[in-house]
């Protein structure tokens, strides 16, 4: 590989870099916070390989470059490509774990009512360990409004789900919740459910309990930018 | 204007095949594949798979930027005097001079590897090096902060990460001195400026040497780590916790395989609720000293007869270190 073309390869990451840090497609691999670090980085890439570009000088030595540079393609051909999405259900299904119940001895309570409304607006994590204290009292005779997306529960029936990424989606896990009710719908489709506490059900193969939540109302809506939950 | 000096070097270099023209066909590739196959990578496992393979990319470039980016400054503008002033003669008392160090280099562990390898390219000893190389990622602030968020109820794994981290660095800093042998570790040469060129043409010199190499090996470990992530299911982890010598093991490869940064591990680690606290530690104490995405890069950096013979040894005084540093403290 000559200089030229490693030149050019620090081109495009760099240029595919920015492209994703500037719009809104980095949401979907890493932490909205890091956008600053990724567009340093892929200008800095970018940099380097324009000024590469231009000071090429004809007739210097050509040095064979290392073989392995030419995977620096690969990120740039799937980004290009594939650009994929957020991880969604096929995720879920897989990297979902038991909820652990908080370590407080006052039970968490979960807040007055939205303004203006007549229910309480959760994140999944937030209700998925408030089901699990001992007291439960809090949720009990409440109306609680998630918001997630449907992912496929063994042996039938959906899960509301969502992703969490501590740092990057390689350290995703999911958080689901039982639906327990009548829902129709595909897997990924995003819904706002508004219901009421139930007590967790078994997990279908390992037992352990599932936080449960009876719907009354599943709405369909559009996939928010930045899915994952922190 | 950029164009034609473009066209004109390509014109000048005398290759039969140009590496920039095999770049121009696999570029028309991917345009191809973008129009002309739509919706033949709509598969779920293929899009989860691209996904985390780009996360991890992306996650570890400014780090790798940094590392890169620090470890050209050492190259070029900080004087080979500086070093053998700052550490120790000895190398016995260098290695802990060394994995004290650091502590100050906030990053991850795609940085500290170009790092490690400029300052044994600048005369350091390399046993020191290698203990500035296993104690930067593990040990740094960010990373001690993190470990404390993930862990609100166990101050303790704080304390125990950082003494059995800095404990394995220090032991294979010591290994190195006792019976390490020079040629094992032979860095690859750097093709030098022609004099008269400067510092600042010598410092973009090794960056875009070093950009390419380093980036490529990255990849390498995203590829792997991706596979890995979206291939074992969580519920086939959890099956295994429950045997106490077997759940350190497999969190041990477990940090190996997946390749998370040491800024995120904790979190990870503290999601692994069905493991025994000193199985994450073994997990939070592996994992930045060796994984494949590090083993790869220091295969670039170091060349392989290194990495074959330092990945294994240092997997086995992190698992051992872990172990012990659990019992006492955790």
């Amino acid at each position: 590989m000559n200089r030229l073309t490693q030149h050019l390869l620090l081109v495009l990451l760099g240029g595919v870099t920015l492209r994703v840090a500037l719009g809104q497609g980095y949401l979907a691999y890493v932490q909205a916070g890091f956008r600053p670090l990724l567009v340093a980085a892929g200008a800095a890439v970018l940099a380097v390989g324009v000024l590469g570009v231009l000071r090429g000088r004809p007739g210097t030595t050509e040095h064979p470059g290392p073989r392995v540079a030419w995977l620096l393609v690969a990120p740039v051909a799937v980004l290009l490509v594939v650009a994929p999405g957020p991880l969604g259900a096929f995720t879920a299904q897989r990297q979902a774990a038991p909820v652990s119940a908080p370590a407080t001895e006052v039970p968490l309570g979960i807040g007055a009512d939205d303004p203006g409304a007549d229910h309480r607006t959760m994140t999944l994590s937030g209700y998925a360990i408030r089901t699990q204290q001992t007291d439960t009292s809090p949720l009990e005779g409440r109306t609680i409004r998630l918001v997630g997306f449907l992912s496929p529960r063994e042996g039938g029936g959906w899960y509301l789900a969502r992703i969490r990424i501590a740092c990057c989606a390689a350290d995703a896990t999911a958080v689901q919740v039982v639906l327990d009710g009548d829902v129709h719908g595909t897997a990924d489709q995003w819904v706002e459910v508004v219901g009421r506490y139930a007590p967790s059900s078994p997990h279908p193969g390992l037992g352990y309990p599932e936080p449960t939540l009876t719907p009354d109302t599943v709405t369909p809506v559009p996939a928010p930018a930045d899915g994952y939950e922190d | 204007m950029e164009e034609s000096r473009v066209l004109d070097e390509a014109q000048v270099t005398g290759h039969r095949v140009r590496s920039t023209d095999v770049l121009v066909v696999l570029l028309l590739l991917v345009v191809a594949a973008r129009f002309l196959l739509p919706g033949a990578f709509d598969a779920p496992v293929v899009q989860a798979w691209s996904t985390v393979f780009v996360a991890v990319c992306l996650q570890a470039l400014p780090f790798l930027v940094l590392g890169v980016l620090l470890s050209a400054a050492i190259s070029t503008l900080v004087p080979a005097s500086f070093f053998a002033r700052a550490l120790p003669r000895r190398p016995a008392l260098a290695v802990p001079v060394a994995g004290a160090a650091g502590l100050v280099l906030p990053g991850c562990e795609c940085a500290s590897v170009p790092v490690a390898g400029s300052l044994v390219r600048r005369g350091i000893t390399p046993a020191a090096a290698l203990a500035f190389l296993l104690s930067a990622p593990a040990i740094n602030p960010v990373v001690l902060v993190a470990t404390a968020v993930a862990f609100p109820d166990a101050p303790a794994v704080v304390v125990a990460r950082f003494v059995a981290s800095l404990a394995v660095a220090l032991v294979m800093g010591w290994l190195w001195t006792a019976f390490g042998r020079g040629e094992w570790l032979r860095l690859p040469t750097r093709h030098e400026h022609p004099p008269g060129d400067g510092r600042a043409a010598a410092f973009l010199g090794v960056v875009q040497h070093d950009l390419v190499h380093a980036g490529g090996f990255l990849v390498v470990g995203g590829l792997t780590a991706a596979a890995l992530n979206v291939l074992v299911p969580r519920a086939w982890l959890d099956a295994l916790a429950a045997e106490p010598v077997l759940a350190v093991l497999v969190l041990a490869a477990l940090a190996v395989l997946l390749a998370i940064c040491s800024e995120a591990d904790a979190f990870v680690a503290a999601g692994l609720t069905s493991f025994s606290l000193t199985a994450r530690l073994a997990f939070l104490v592996v994992g930045p000293a060796v994984d494949v995405k590090l083993v790869a890069l220091q295969a670039g950096t170091f060349r392989s007869r290194f990495a074959v013979r330092f990945a294994p040894v240092t997997f086995g005084v992190a698992v051992a270190s872990a172990s012990l540093v659990g019992w006492w403290l955790l």
